[in-house]
């Protein structure tokens, strides 16, 4: 019954503050706030997504309702999305692969204008890894063993990185039997359980190469990675591309500027914040948080986009 | 013997049935709602496309139906469904997405009802946390469907119907809805 | 890290897992009492004519994930309430087939034939015990075999399938399972097809959605728990209630009160049935170590193996109220479900419908990923997922004590329940589903698509195609797939990978003897 005065007041009370168009600070959802989470319940993506919630939730009082909208890179996400109310009352978490490359591949008739960027946070850790008792420590090591006959079957989790790792064989002059699979996990088991030589992992290594278990062969950024920075990059094996990209959230376009400031500000909040348990989760496998958010973003995304046409030329070549 | 099956044995007419479906399925949905062929080029090499699954999923069903109609039309175990059969199974039916409709779209008509009877600016969307609100459309649904099926089976729609629906329903929403927040009742997950 | 080790480490994974609550200072589990809630509720469930355990764990599903969360703590506790209901299902099964002439599950149908008329005779609760004595006994076996041979099967699995193997051996589950479940070869491939198709709209490699018309409600595939449901729950709820209106043997009839006195089984009538029920355990461990077969099919064996076996002389004919026709019966269809988890363990394969839940909640919850390196015993580093195998095995021997010393007392008190009209539990149930699955889904027209393959289910039945074949389908039907696309891309595009891989081909074959061997039968009979 208390809890029916409480929202029942609070309901009444938001028709007042949306009609003063109030500042960032002052921002908070019309209401409850539907959180769609492209990746499958129980991975690392969703737990990241549902902590921040569950976070923001704890400090700031609003209300989530997390919900599986799962598939096709993000684009089931997106196309969701595109017709929900734009007030910040519906968010979603996707990586900016799905505005990228996944959008610029379909012919789903969407584009990154179709949608509000809020904030990106954390960076992909993508490498190749292979199990440690393979015996290879870098890049060279399968190169060499495809040179002399071995067939290398190589897990890639969507089209990207598929074309990545395509290119990746071309440079180096060998053809790798590549194998999709639905999901960073999914490749992780396929590597562990031998059905695959190497795979890309975008951070769900970290546990595996901290045991020894698991050995980054290259960095797939243009960076090199945090755990392993003496693995070679991308563009050092010859590969003008590369797989970085991050976890971004998003909403429908036209969302206010307020809403979109103060959405990205909480979850910066949270992510940045070691303290919390998404923070935690965030250090642990992606070695901390990238939030890049506003006009930064809005760039990023366009230049991502655009560039994608490239890589889906050179990997048809 | 049914009224479906004009001059077949029901075994025939269900292999036809399926014969028919499979045989569009192949022919017209597959080719045309699939944006790859069975093998497709990529990255310069083939790859198996999207078509390959479903085809062969709707090559069982053919193969299945030939079977029927080359082997087993005359079966020992024959079904039938006749015409009283077929009318119960339509009202239940019926019944069930009367009260799903209620589901979806009570508590937010009444909602949009009432703001427009008390100029309130409201919408059920960003009231569908509050106790009660939430609940209207379920447990008004949950007994329309109670309520309708067991008055279908009786023949008669009796109080007693409605109120175990009604009962049912509030069981529901307190085994499901109160103690757990990230679960929730239909319709809320749609607004 | 021993063998011994990861036993001991399971079972305090179990025992001393995050606690409930104390009594006297000692802390019981909060996986103890699921397990104990969980066959109390199966014992329920499978007394209840109408419903079994598949809907009980289905049901509960959705309730245990938002309460204990998608973590890795999550897995006994959820594993154990649905092997709790499973086992408590399988005994309570036999209630309402000895007191009221409907089996309470399907595999329980065998148990009608001796087990009612002995009710008859006013031996109601001396057939429950033997029903009781058998369905335990069998059980029990078919859990020791599956913790031996579960290891030994990963094993196997792990050095000889590789990809196109496992391509090969999931096409031969399949077509197994249409040939031996399906009502015919015709109709099991039907079924099969069926399944197929419904699990490959929405999905698939490209970024269009196949076979979803352009719209935005098919982009995302049917949800498992839709069609799954909706052809089990959903269409035998219609298929009841059908029969409800078309017999009205439910309303004349009156259910048997169990009275009798001296119900008693002697030390020495518990020997005279042991080689029965020994055999039939076998038969039914047989049966559920296979993918795809249920427990009806060991239940019919088991009974029909011990009816020839029968001297009509001794002890009066089978069909006449017979123990040993209980004890073959209940004996064979509980050994199904220890045994049928090991293709559920070592390769995702699910073997029947209780099966197909405990691999879904498997799958929603992290940390405990079905394949061979499950069991992997690592003696450096720590493989959890053997010591979480080791505490599923814990959970059911748990639910198996339990089931030895009250489960018979509290399955002989549970004779009320056939008097609830089913009439009024069907329309309960089916809100109750459709509420599950709403809570999973989230959206309407899920509710939309399980009705719609409730509907389906439903002229199934009627047409005399079982749906397990579908619901089988339906769910290996992905991992087909992928597996089939993995299997020729890391083949090197190999497009005859399930001929030049031997194994494999040995599968491809078995897979075509299986349908022609199970249809020529059919067509002699």
């Amino acid at each position: 019954m208390f809890q029916w005065l409480k929202t029942g007041a609070a309901a009444l009370g938001i028709v007042a503050a949306t009609a003063l168009g109030a500042a960032a600070e002052d921002w908070k959802p019309a209401g409850p706030v539907k959180l769609m989470i492209a990746f499958a319940a129980g991975g690392g993506a969703d737990t990241q997504a549902r902590l921040i919630a569950e976070e923001l939730e704890a400090t700031l009082g609003w209300s989530f309702i997390p919900e599986q909208v799962t598939g096709k890179g993000g684009l089931n996400l997106a196309a969701a999305m595109k017709s929900e109310a734009n007030d910040g009352t519906v968010i979603g978490m996707a990586v900016t692969e799905t505005l990228g490359y996944n959008m610029a591949a379909s012919n789903s008739g969407m584009t990154p204008a179709d949608f509000t960027p809020i904030t990106t946070t954390a960076g992909f850790q993508m490498g190749v890894v292979a199990r440690s008792d393979k015996g290879w420590n870098t890049m060279a090591d399968v190169v060499a063993a495809a040179k002399s006959g071995q067939d290398i079957r190589f897990g890639v989790m969507s089209p990207r990185l598929a074309d990545l790792a395509y290119l990746l064989g071309k440079a180096q002059g060998v053809d790798f039997n590549i194998i999709s699979v639905k999901g960073g996990k999914a490749v992780m088991n396929g590597v562990n359980a031998g059905d695959m030589d190497i795979g890309f992992m975008a951070g769900i290594q970290a546990k595996g190469v901290a045991a020894g278990d698991l050995v980054n062969l290259a960095s797939a950024l243009k960076a090199p990675l945090v755990q392993t920075p003496d693995a070679p990059t991308f563009a050092d094996l010859g590969v003008e591309f590369s797989a970085d990209g991050y976890f971004m959230f998003m909403g429908p376009a036209g969302m206010p500027d307020d809403a979109r400031a103060a959405l990205a500000n909480a979850i910066k909040g949270v992510v940045e914040n070691t303290e919390t348990k998404a923070g935690g989760l965030i250090k642990k496998a992606f070695g901390g948080a990238s939030v890049i958010m506003g006009g930064d973003l809005d760039a990023m995304v366009a230049s991502d986009y655009a560039s994608a046409g490239d890589l889906l030329k050179a990997a048809s070549e | 013997m049914g009224p479906f099956y004009f001059f077949m044995t029901p075994n025939k007419f269900t292999a036809v049935i399926f014969l028919v479906f499979a045989i569009v399925v192949l022919g017209v949905w597959i080719p045309n709602d699939v944006e790859t062929g069975l093998l497709e080029k990529m990255r310069r090499h083939w790859v198996i496309g999207d078509s390959l699954a479903p085809t062969l999923a709707a090559g069982f069903v053919l193969f299945g139906a030939a079977l029927i109609l080359l082997f087993e039309k005359r079966d020992e175990a024959q079904f039938t469904m006749a015409a009283a059969q077929f009318v119960f199974f339509l009202k239940l039916v019926i019944v069930i997405l009367v009260a799903l409709s209620v589901m979806r779209h009570l508590g937010p008509i009444l909602i949009n009802t009432y703001a427009a009877i008390s100029g309130l600016e409201l919408e059920y969307r960003l009231l569908r946390d509050v106790i009660g609100v939430k609940h209207i459309g379920f447990l008004i649904g949950g007994m329309i469907m109670i309520g309708g099926m067991i008055a279908v089976v009786e023949g008669r729609l009796s109080h007693r119907a409605l109120v175990i629906g009604l009962i049912w329903s509030l069981v529901l929403i307190l085994v499901y809805d109160l103690p757990f927040e990230d679960l929730l009742l239909p319709p809320n997950g749609d607004v | 890290m021993s063998v011994l080790d990861y036993i001991w480490l399971g079972i305090l994974a179990v025992f001393q897992g995050p606690e409930a609550f104390s009594i006297f200072g000692l802390a019981i589990s909060i996986t103890v009492i699921m397990v104990i809630s969980g066959f109390f509720l199966g014992i329920l469930v499978g007394a209840t004519p109408g419903l079994a355990g598949p809907v009980a764990m289905a049901i509960s599903l959705p309730i245990l994930i938002s309460t204990f969360g998608y973590n890795t703590d999550a897995l006994l506790p959820v594993l154990g309430f649905l092997i709790g209901v499973m086992k408590g299902a399988t005994v309570g099964g036999a209630v309402p087939a000895i007191l009221f002439n409907t089996p309470g599950t399907p595999d329980a149908f065998m148990t009608t034939l001796d087990g009612y008329p002995m009710a008859k005779r006013g031996e109601a609760k001396r057939a429950l015990r033997i029903a009781h004595f058998s369905s335990v006994s069998g059980d029990t076996f078919s859990d020791l075999v599956l913790i031996i041979g579960a290891p030994f099967l990963a094993i196997m699995v792990e050095r000889y399938l590789d990809l196109p193997e496992k391509t090969a051996l999931l096409i031969l589950s399949l077509s197994f399972i249409s040939a031996v479940v399906g009502g015919s070869v015709g109709r099991g491939l039907i079924s099969t097809g069926l399944g197929l198709l419904a699990v490959y709209v929405g999905t698939g490699e490209d970024f269009y959605p196949r076979l979803s018309v352009g719209t935005q409600t098919l982009a995302q595939g049917f949800p498992i728990s839709t069609s799954v449901l909706g052809v089990l729950i959903i269409g035998a709820v219609f298929k009841e209630l059908d029969d409800l209106r078309s017999d009205q043997r439910a309303s004349r009839m009156k259910p048997i009160t169990t009275s009798d006195t001296n119900s008693a089984l002697t030390l020495a009538e518990r020997i005279k049935l042991a080689p029965t029920i020994f055999r039939s355990a076998v038969i039914g461990t047989v049966v559920g170590a296979l993918p795809g077969i249920g427990s009806t099919l060991a239940a019919t064996l088991g009974y029909t193996a011990a009816k020839r076996r029968h001297d009509d002389a001794e002890g009066g004919k089978f069909g006449e109220g017979v123990p040993k026709g209980i004890a073959a019966t209940e004996a064979a269809n509980s050994a199904v479900s220890g045994a049928n988890l090991m293709p559920v363990l070592s390769l995702g394969i699910p073997g029947n419908a209780a099966a197909v839940f405990l691999l879904l909640a498997m799958d929603s919850i992290s940390g405990f990923n079905p394949s061979p390196t499950v069991f992997k015993f690592d003696p450096v580093n720590l493989n959890p997922e053997l010591v979480m195998a080791f505490g599923i095995f814990t959970t059911m021997f748990l639910a198996n004590a339990l089931n030895w010393t009250v489960g018979g007392r509290v399955m002989r008190s549970m004779g009320f329940m056939i008097r609830i009209p089913k009439h009024i539990l069907l329309p309960s149930v089916l809100l109750l589903t459709l509420t599950a699955i709403y809570v999973q889904e989230t959206r309407i027209e899920a509710l939309y698509f399980a009705l719609g393959f409730g509907v389906l289910g439903y002229l199934m039945r009627v047409f005399g195609i079982s749906p397990l074949p579908f619901v089988i389908a339906f769910i290996l039907g992905a991992k087909l797939e992928e597996t089939a696309r993995q299997a020729y891309a890391a083949t090197g595009n190999d497009p005859w990978f399930l001929f030049t891989h031997p194994i494999a081909a040995v599968f491809v074959a078995l897979s075509v003897g299986v349908m022609i061997l199970t249809s020529r039968k059919r067509g002699s009979v």
